[in-house]
């Protein structure tokens, strides 16, 4: 690894191991370990590019077992961007054939199928198909939403994309789904340091949109807005004339009325939509608004701990998720609330998957409003 | 490590709590000082019988142990100079249990000094000793290094929250230490002698602290000069005119860049000094001290003055304050930072040496402290991959102690001597005093095996 840039040595050099990212990173609060942490990682790094240590599995392991959550990033005093360091990092393992099997395995399927499940391109479709309507596809829209892997493939998470569609129609808005034309938005990809395959996946979407000449991509997943607003114009090296939504920021301006609803809520702030993206106030103005009763947890907004399902985690250390989710419920069941709103497919998935006695639903914002939604 | 030693070990702590590959012992050969050597095993025990089991074996097989909490030392206390183990008390983290009624908390050493706060709050109870670590240092830690924080200026620092412990010795014997009664004068008073003993005596497993009742209001004023001299001078008053703030802290320009670089709430990035003073109690009287510390404010001559008018204010100040050490990385790549005491009115004296000895050496140091306790955290700003630079942060260091040991004062005021005060210790102890410092270290540890080459290497 002596080939990371200087500016990112110099990056690196920043962390003076004060150790407060110890604080809200979710890996060392469920292990109380320093490899998972980011003064360890970061260490790590560094004593391997100085020769110190060889670049053992161990080492690659603190690479890339985090759950990307950026929690250190903002905790960090010294403002070391240890996304970033980490990344490249990964890029050149990568590029030195260090990839874990599990991630290798998932660029080979994503290359193949466009998604990470390996299902065919045509289940795409599969979320409207016991509906008694079908979104708009193809022609011209102004919108289209990018419905993204996890609300496609995975069938308990179909009531989001389900939800989204239904609460546009209602609103009149002028969209389309992609249908078996869209592919993986590569942020998996690109935080697991394939950073060319992310790109190809990139330009794939890019040119797909432009082809339906949309003005907007909305989206129901914090990290396809992620990839879609921040590592797309990086990767593609220009702006891409789009305006990228999330549905959070669009029920906040949409104003659709709710019922009301008993018993109070927490929100659940996603890594990719709150640290990841500044979007802290919308979903919550968009609950507040309509007179939803809004706890708030110990761990919120820029500190909000991740829910366990970031970063590919799920390959790499499934149990790791599970216990980070454990405590995240702790915590939204210690503010007396019923529900646990978010406004991520993958958390949503991640959080319900946490047994307990704890009568709490876990819910995604879209799906809250639609159930809300007031009909006439 | 003998292969029989690490099944053993393995035995004790179970396989998946014994780490002996490469980058395990790297990661756990720092803490957040320069420091770094690194171990030959790390463990992580979850019982105080696992501990005993394990110290009995390291005796027998003459192994060093060094425990460690969360590795946010400044004086390189948990680095195994020595190899040998290190014995990472993280996942010995319970809360065992509170007493409202009266007003004592019982914990395993690797709790983290925050979560024990948020813990006794719901009972309007709080844990004084406030180290601006205290989100992420242990309770064991605090305890091995007596640890202070802002509040103890009126409240006192952690030898005065700690009622009893249970301590493992070197050998593997366990001790009890203390009560949990706020009074006791059976024998001599064996916990105040492991607080601060910087894990060199004995392990903690177990540790009773007294709490108090949260005070009823405060307030937090900001108070900005145009000199340094005049920040300090005001401390050294406020303290000669009795009054007794619960925090009174110092930051001059260096470090209210760094911070407001981080926190970005409006700092001024101009004036020369600020002090942070908070005073609590019953909101009847507060008003009244206010007044008087403005008083003597303006009578040195401020910038600004004015209280906080917002619980958010109040936590992004403190923000600030507790996470400027950090913050000074996004200045220099290297942070070292001294923790000298000076009686309270030589404070302007040190200052004005400190930056003297900057001036000279040519090389940036923020001036931090826990002002009221006449506590400085000089921060020496460098690169550590320039030599020069790193010769001259050696030479700094001596003048700093030098300077503050003229002055009366003491090498370190809540950090410990650890490693890094280890070559200056004579320039304070006289060698009757040393010699009994090491008696008492070999009463405990005959063999010299746990955290060896500290404070009074052997
Ligand atoms: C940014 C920053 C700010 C800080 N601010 C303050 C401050 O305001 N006030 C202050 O006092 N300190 C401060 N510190 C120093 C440090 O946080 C304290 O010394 C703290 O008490 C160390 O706790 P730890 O859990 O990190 O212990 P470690 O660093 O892991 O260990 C410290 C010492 O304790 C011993 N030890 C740990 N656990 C045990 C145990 N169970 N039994 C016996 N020995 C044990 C170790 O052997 C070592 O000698 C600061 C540090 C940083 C990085
Ligand atoms: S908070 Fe930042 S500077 Fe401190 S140890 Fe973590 S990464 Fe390093
Ligand atoms: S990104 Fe999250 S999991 Fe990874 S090191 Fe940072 S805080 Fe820990």
């Amino acid at each position: 690894m002596n080939t990371l840039t200087i500016q990112l040595e110099d990056a690196l050099y920043r962390c003076n191991k004060c150790g407060f990212c110890q604080a809200t990173c979710p890996y060392y609060l469920t292990t109380g370990e320093e490899w998972a942490v980011a003064r360890g990682r970061l260490r790590l790094t560094r004593a391997i590019l100085q020769g110190k240590l060889p670049l053992s599995d161990g080492a690659v392991r603190s690479m890339y077992q985090c759950f990307s959550c950026r929690a250190c990033n903002v905790t960090c005093p010294s403002g070391v961007p240890v996304d970033e360091i980490l990344i490249q990092a990964r890029t050149e393992l990568a590029r030195q054939g260090y990839l874990p099997e599990p991630l290798a395995q998932m660029g080979r399927t994503i290359a193949t199928t466009g998604n990470l499940t390996g299902e065919a391109a045509d289940a795409r479709r599969s979320w409207w198909q016991n509906l008694d309507w079908a979104p708009p596809q193809g022609g011209k829209h102004e919108t289209v939403y990018f419905v993204g892997c996890v609300s496609s493939f995975y069938p308990q998470a179909y009531g989001l994309p389900q939800s989204m569609a239904w609460l546009m129609e209602r609103a009149g808005t002028d969209y389309a789904v992609l249908g078996r034309d869209e592919v993986c938005c590569g942020y998996p990809l690109y935080v697991a340091g394939l950073e060319a395959e992310a790109r190809a996946l990139a330009q794939a979407n890019v040119r797909t949109v432009r082809e339906a000449g949309a003005r907007r991509v909305m989206t129901t997943c914090p990290s396809c807005y992620r990839a879609w607003r921040e590592f797309y114009p990086h990767l593609l090296g220009e702006e891409l004339g789009v305006e990228v939504v999330h549905s959070t920021q669009w029920l906040a301006e949409a104003g659709l009325p709710l019922r009301p609803l008993e018993g109070k809520v927490t929100y659940h702030d996603p890594c990719d939509l709150g640290r990841g993206s500044g979007i802290y106030d919308p979903p919550r103005e968009f609950l507040k608004s309509n007179g939803l009763h809004l706890v708030e947890m110990s761990n919120t907004r820029a500190e909000a701990l991740c829910c366990g399902g970031g970063g590919n985690m799920e390959s790499l250390d499934l149990a790791a998720g599970h216990a980070v989710a454990q405590l995240r419920m702790q915590q939204a069941s210690a503010t007396g609330a019923e529900w646990v709103v978010t406004a991520c497919p993958q958390c949503k998935r991640t959080l319900s998957s946490v047994r307990s006695d704890i009568p709490l639903r876990v819910v995604d914002i879209v799906e809250l409003a639609r159930k809300l939604a007031v009909t006439d | 490590m003998k292969d029989y030693v690490l099944r053993h070990l393995e035995e004790i702590v179970g396989p998946q709590n014994v780490r002996t590959r490469d980058e395990d012992l790297f990661l756990y050969s720092y803490d957040a000082s320069f420091p770094e050597h690194r171990p030959e095993a790390v463990v992580f025990p979850q019982t105080t019988e696992a501990v005993s089991r394990l110290m009995a074996l390291a005796t027998e097989e003459r192994i060093p142990v060094v425990p460690r909490g969360a590795g946010t030392g400044l004086s390189g206390g948990s680095v195994p100079v020595q190899g040998g183990i290190v014995l990472c008390l993280t996942k010995m983290n319970r809360i065992l249990g509170i007493d409202a009624g009266n007003l004592v908390a019982e914990v395993e050493p690797g709790v983290v000094n925050q979560r024990l706060q948020a813990a006794t709050a719901p009972y309007g109870l709080f844990y004084p000793p406030d180290p601006a670590s205290m989100k992420v240092c242990t309770l064991g830690g605090n305890v091995a290094e007596d640890a202070g924080g802002p509040k103890c200026f009126k409240y006192g620092v952690t030898k005065n929250y700690i009622l009893g412990l249970e301590v493992v010795l070197p050998d593997g014997r366990v001790i009890e230490t203390g009560g949990n009664v706020v009074k006791n004068t059976t024998g001599y008073d064996l916990t105040r002698l492991f607080v601060g003993s910087e894990g060199t005596l004995g392990v903690v497993t177990r540790i009773t602290v007294r709490l108090m009742p949260l005070p009823q209001s405060k307030r937090t004023m900001l108070v900005l000069f145009d000199s340094l001299d005049a920040a300090s001078r005001t401390v050294s008053a406020i303290i000669a005119a009795g009054i007794v703030p619960s925090a009174l802290e110092m930051m001059d320009n260096l470090l209210i860049r760094c911070a407001e670089d981080f926190v970005r709430v409006g700092l001024p990035t101009d004036a020369a000094a600020l002090l942070l003073i908070e005073v609590d109690g019953a909101d009847a009287g507060l008003d009244a001290e206010v007044a008087s510390i403005e008083k003597v404010c303006r009578q040195i001559g401020v910038r600004e003055w004015k209280v906080a008018t917002s619980a958010k204010e109040v936590d992004q100040l403190w923000l600030a304050r507790r996470t400027v050490i950090g913050a000074a990385g996004r200045f220099r790549p290297t942070v070292v930072l001294q923790d000298v005491t000076v009686p309270r009115a030589a404070l302007p004296a040190m200052v004005a040496r400190i930056v003297e000895i900057s001036n000279k050496y040519e090389i940036p140091i923020g001036v931090l402290a826990h002002a009221g306790d006449g506590n400085l955290h000089p921060l020496i700003l460098f690169d550590e991959r320039n030599p020069d630079e790193l010769r001259r942060e050696h030479e700094i260091e001596k003048e700093i102690f030098s300077a503050a040991l003229e002055l009366k004062g003491t090498l370190t005021g809540e950090h410990g001597v650890g490693l890094t005060k280890l070559e200056y210790l004579p320039w304070q102890l006289n060698p009757a005093a040393i010699e009994i410092t090491r008696g008492i270290k070999r009463l405990f540890d005959p063999h010299n095996i746990l955290n060896p080459g500290k404070i009074v290497a052997q």
